[in-house]
């Protein structure tokens, strides 16, 4: 009699247990499988898309070949083909973007796969600005060699939108929106430059995803992308404010104008909020007022990202004062994020690696 | 959207808040990190807004009104009162802003609301700890800010780390509470620094909203730290900074220009540490600042030839030790003005031009390597002039965390695919060890370095070692595993520093020391002096007095030097070791060999001299071998021990080291008197084989040594014997280490011993069966 009372007694202890930590009772393990099926999800897009990229610029490169790369020829002859293939390139560019942004958080924040980053989006070219740079050369069909050109967006963005003319067709001014008006950006693109580029990228996003799928997720890897990358929002809101986005004309930036550097960041804080979905937990039974702190906060910071951008799409020109004071909002929140969450990894006793 | 956001925050501060917590002790608190953020936001949203929707600001502020009043005020004006009313004032003056159209005051009322409540939060935070409530202090730490994050360093984690122990039971309150205020202390003092920054960045482009938000910005983290400004300065010091903060924020709120009110604020907070570094930190800062200056020039000219970057990454490394000097100085700064304005100054503009320089090269406008170096000698040579001297005793701190971060830099290029890299980083770190923390080592945990050595090079137990990972380019990961444990068996080498000795234990290693590093030498002295003494090998007496004399006087002058550049001087010890040491091994196989001979080729010797005539050359080359025998013999672990002792001069002073030294030699002398009685009394072949056993001893450990020491330098590849794990001691006293090369050729120094001893003897007993004539 007296043990069943005492089972009773525990059971009821458990019961009140878990209705007062619901945590608890969810377990305590992070879903790290999660993250990496979702990192393996990014990847096949990534390598879907550029896999049509580069189809786009087998067919692109075909077509010139004929016209024996008379580009005014070709844009005269085959104008709606040329059109067709150079709109479907651009989509394609776009859904790459948004698919390894996406993603971006996990493969630029875990030090296993950041070399990635370094060359499908980071890296600098040689010779150029303070960052890291690419690590690799761009063989061309021609037997020319770009050598560490930067990274793979920034290459198939520039050719693309033509915002280094040493890549785009010369003597010919295509309308490829057919709206009357050769605008910004209304180029050929160099098809020797154009394929060069699609065949190494294809090749980079194969590689990556070969190294995604050996990668084995730790804790250390997931809190380490968070407090690393959270706190990288000031580079990017510094890359919209000198895009054409907010400085027009006067942009010193060649890139970021196939979209806005806005949408980059809102893609790159949702991955990381899928990160901290998966370790959630793991805080939240340590400490759940703070795991919800940070949950909130990331959302907060993505929601905010968000409607800067949607004031961008309705017409909104932010100057680059608003620019900088919205900068610095979105640094002061994810600076506060990072710092929270190295706080719970340092209670949990988990390696921010350096 | 962010009104929804801070109403849904509201609404769920009040469901959920604390309420799966323990009860809070002020039960109409809500969370308040997140009421903190919905005022904070609520301002921004209304800064946003005002100029083209009013009544959105209007609302938007009374939305942070509501918000504060629900969720801190009642426990802020519990705990400081006059906090709660200048928060409720800033608010108030948000709310005229707007109603007034003035963006910049509302900007800076947003700042002062801000850093009023950071404010709060930390007396909240002290407060909770002396009352002893630890989850009340953990809640409200939860508000707070942090240094900005950079490539080296990550957010401080002091302050959580502190109030947990408390909850566990492990530290004090007051402890804890000055851990907590350190943290944050030093969090807002940096918070103030780049306030102030960006301050000047916004008055250049003309960022008039800017201007006023970080005026505020500053006059708010100062106002935190003013207690401790007080502290250091007085009341009418205190009361002068912030006249020249309240100037500060009106110009910046006017049309007036802010360079005057801005040189006051810097001056007052020339010198000034809100959470004044120990000692002990700041050696260790000073450390990092000359050992981040020393690689700076080194990696720069590694990635530069012929006016080209040829390596970037050697480039990016540079600037990433320089960015290093430059946190390391930052944190010096404040207490090197107050020793040394003038040269204070000189090193920061110093500093900032070779960042500069650097970051010109990354961009392809490439300084010339010896300008970097000359930049940064400039620099090392003024931090030199401005910090205390017992700051250069204390590196090895710095050290510590210098080797750690070679060794994450040595896995960042693994990971990059750039196995040089990765070894030059993995050297960079093990030559740091080596010149730094070892010779202290080697006195107080003697037992924890040789498992750091064979993880830099080839491994202990199921952890392959750094070198040959890298060689094979294994996989990062497998990189980074040996990384891990090399990282945590430098934490207990710096556990075993921290420890020291009492003098009793400085002055037993100092003795040990000395009569182990002596013992080889003192051996072969005494041996080669009792197989001397038959009257014509006398003479060679002299020169082995004479060698082992001015070796003393070396290892005596190394002292002095070492004295005046120890740090500059210690990274050559191991070449000079392994030189000295090649050389006292070949001139000891020399000897050996022409001592097993001359033994029984005495009659021949002559007969050769004679015949050759060459009697005077001859004897100047026995002369000059006993004399370069008794010097290398002795100098060769001459400097390696002055290294150590002077390691342990630090600890405890000259004299008791000394004392240690005393008794070591003493010891010393006694073995080599005692082996030389020993010998001496021993019939003349028995005296051979025994001095040829002793010869051959030191012959073995001195070849093992060697070995060693050129495995360390790089000049002899390392394979280790895997199925063997010696103990540290084999190698200290016998030069026994597990590597192939070091056991074979020590294996062939016995053979040589061995064999010249036989082959001496036949050729002995060759010669007394030849007829008479023949041998004449």
């Amino acid at each position: 009699m007296r043990s069943r009372s005492l089972v009773m007694t525990i059971l009821a202890l458990a019961l009140a247990y878990f209705v007062a930590f619901p945590s608890a009772a969810q377990g305590q393990q992070p879903d790290l499988d999660g993250i990496k099926a979702y990192l393996l999800q990014q990847c096949a897009k990534l390598e879907e898309n550029i896999s049509a990229l580069k189809e786009v610029a087998d067919a692109y490169y075909g077509l010139s070949t004929q016209y024996d790369f008379d580009y005014s020829a070709l844009w005269n002859q085959e104008t709606e083909t040329v059109r067709s293939l150079l709109l479907q390139a651009r989509s394609s560019f776009l859904s790459a973007n948004s698919a390894y942004e996406l993603m971006e958080g996990i493969v630029a924040g875990v030090p296993a796969l950041a070399p990635f980053d370094v060359d499908i989006d980071a890296g600098v070219p040689s010779g150029e600005g303070d960052g890291d740079v690419v690590r690799f050369d761009v063989p061309l069909p021609d037997g020319n060699v770009l050598r560490q050109p930067g990274n793979f967006f920034y290459l198939a963005e520039l050719t693309l939108w033509g915002t280094n003319p040493e890549w785009t067709a010369q003597g010919v001014q295509p309308d490829l929106d057919g709206n009357g008006t050769v605008d910004f950006a209304e180029v050929l693109p160099d098809a020797n430059v154009f394929k060069g580029i699609a065949d190494a990228f294809l090749q980079k996003s194969r590689e990556l995803s070969v190294e995604a799928k050996a990668w084995r997720p730790r804790e250390s890897d997931a809190f380490t992308a968070l407090v690393v990358m959270i706190p990288t929002m000031d580079e990017y809101f510094q890359a919209w404010k000198e895009s054409r986005y907010v400085s027009g004309a006067q942009a010193v930036s060649p890139q970021f104008v196939a979209t806005s550097r806005l949408q980059d960041i809102a893609d790159i804080l949702h991955g990381l909020q899928v990160v901290y979905t998966h370790i959630e937990p793991l805080i939240s039974a340590l400490d759940p007022a703070q795991a919800q702190q940070i949950e909130h906060e990331l959302s907060a910071l993505r929601d905010f990202v968000l409607q800067v951008l949607s004031q961008e799409t309705a017409g909104v020109k932010f100057n680059p004062e608003d620019a900088d004071l919205l900068g610095s909002e979105a640094q002061h929140r994810a600076t506060a994020i990072a710092g929270q969450i190295a706080q719970a990894a340092a209670k949990l006793g988990i390696d921010i690696q350096g | 959207m962010l009104r929804k956001i801070t109403t849904a925050v509201i609404v769920w501060s009040v469901v959920l808040g604390l309420g799966r917590l323990a009860p809070p002790a002020d039960a109409a608190m809500l969370d308040p990190a997140l009421s903190a953020e919905a005022v904070r936001s609520n301002l921004f949203e209304a800064q946003l807004s005002m100029l083209v929707d009013k009544e959105s600001a209007r609302r938007s502020v009374a939305d942070a009104r509501l918000a504060y009043l629900a969720g801190l005020s009642g426990s802020i004006s519990a705990g400081d009162p006059a906090l709660d009313v200048r928060i409720r004032s800033a608010l108030e003056a948000a709310a005229t802003s707007v109603e007034e159209g003035e963006p910049a005051a509302l900007a800076a009322a947003r700042a002062r609301v801000w850093t009023g409540l950071l404010h709060a939060s930390y007396k909240m935070v002290m407060r909770a700890l002396s009352q002893g409530d630890g989850l009340a202090a953990r809640t409200w730490l939860r508000l707070r800010e942090f240094r900005p994050p950079t490539r080296l360093s990550l957010p401080s984690t002091d302050a959580t780390v502190a109030v947990e122990e408390f909850l566990n039971g492990k530290t004090s309150p007051s402890r804890a509470q000055d851990r907590v205020r350190r943290d944050l202390y030093d969090a807002y003092q940096e918070r103030l620094r780049v306030a102030l920054h960006e301050l000047k960045q916004a008055d250049d482009k003309g960022f008039l909203r800017r201007r006023a938000e970080y005026a505020a910005l500053a006059q708010g983290y100062f106002d935190l730290l003013a207690d401790a400004y007080q502290e250091q300065r007085g009341e009418s010091g205190r009361e002068e900074a912030e006249r020249a903060f309240a100037d500060l924020l009106d110009a910046a709120l006017g049309p007036n220009a802010i360079a005057d009110p801005l040189s006051r604020v810097e001056q007052a907070l020339a010198g000034f540490r809100a959470a004044p570094l120990t000692e002990e930190e700041q050696a260790r800062r000073a450390a990092q600042l000359q050992r981040f200056l020393s690689l700076v020039p080194v990696e720069y000219a590694r990635g530069v030839r012929n006016g080209q970057v040829t390596k970037d990454f050697e480039i990016f490394e540079a600037i990433a030790f320089a960015d290093g000097a430059m946190a390391a100085f930052a944190d010096l700064q404040p207490g090197l003005e107050s020793r040394d304005p003038m040269t204070t100054a000189e090193i920061a503009q110093l500093l900032s031009a070779l960042e500069e320089q650097l970051h010109a090269a990354a961009r392809g406008i490439v300084s010339d390597p010896d300008d970097i170096a000359s930049v940064a000698g400039r620099i090392e040579g003024l931090v030199a002039d401005v910090i205390p001297e017992e700051w250069l005793s204390q590196t090895e701190a710095g050290d510590f965390d210098l080797i750690a971060t070679l060794l994450d830099q040595m896995v960042q290029a693994a990971e990059n695919g750039e196995y040089e890299r990765a070894e030059s980083a993995r050297l960079e770190a093990y030559a740091i060890l080596e010149t730094g923390p070892e010779a202290r080592l080697v006195a107080f945990a003697p037992h924890i370095v040789p498992t750091l050595e064979n993880l830099f090079w080839h491994g202990v137990g199921d952890h392959r070692g750094l070198a040959a990972l890298i060689e094979e380019k294994a996989p990062p990961s497998d990189i980074d595993a040996t990384r891990a444990r090399l990282i945590d068996e430098l934490a207990a080498a710096q556990d075993a520093l921290r420890a020291g000795g009492s003098p009793v234990a400085v002055a037993t290693n100092a003795a040990v020391i000395v009569f182990r590093e002596g013992l080889e030498a003192v051996l072969i002295l005494a041996s080669l002096l009792a197989g001397l003494k038959r009257s014509e090998y006398r003479h060679l007496r002299r020169p082995l007095w004479l060698g082992a004399g001015a070796s003393l006087l070396a290892t005596g002058l190394t002292w002095a030097v070492m004295r005046e550049a120890l740090s500059s001087l210690a990274r050559y010890g191991e070449r000079l070791e392994a030189i000295v040491s090649l050389t006292a091994v070949g001139v000891l196989l020399l000897i050996t060999n022409w001592f097993f001979h001359k033994s029984y080729w005495t009659d021949w010797l002559a007969r050769f001299h004679a015949k050759k005539r060459t009697l005077l050359v001859g004897g100047v080359g026995q002369w000059l071998g006993m004399a370069t025998l008794g010097f290398t013999s002795m100098y060769r672990e001459g400097f390696e021990t002055v290294l150590f002792l002077q390691a342990l001069v630090f600890d405890a002073g000259a004299g008791i080291v000394l004392g240690g030294v005393g008794i070591g030699m003493l010891a010393v002398v006694l073995v080599g008197v005692m082996v030389f009685v020993f010998q001496t009394k021993l019939p003349a072949k028995k005296m051979l084989i025994v001095t040829g056993i002793m010869i051959g001893s030191v012959l073995m450990t001195m070849v093992g040594k060697t070995v060693h020491s050129f495995q360390l330098v790089g000049w002899m590849p390392t394979n280790p014997i895997r199925s063997v794990e010696l103990p540290y001691w084999t190698g200290l006293w016998f030069g026994l280490y597990g590597t192939w090369e070091g056991i074979l050729l020590q294996f062939g120094a016995a053979l040589f011993v061995i064999g010249s001893y036989f082959l001496a003897e036949s050729l002995q007993k060759r010669r007394l069966h030849l007829p008479a004539a023949d041998r004449s």
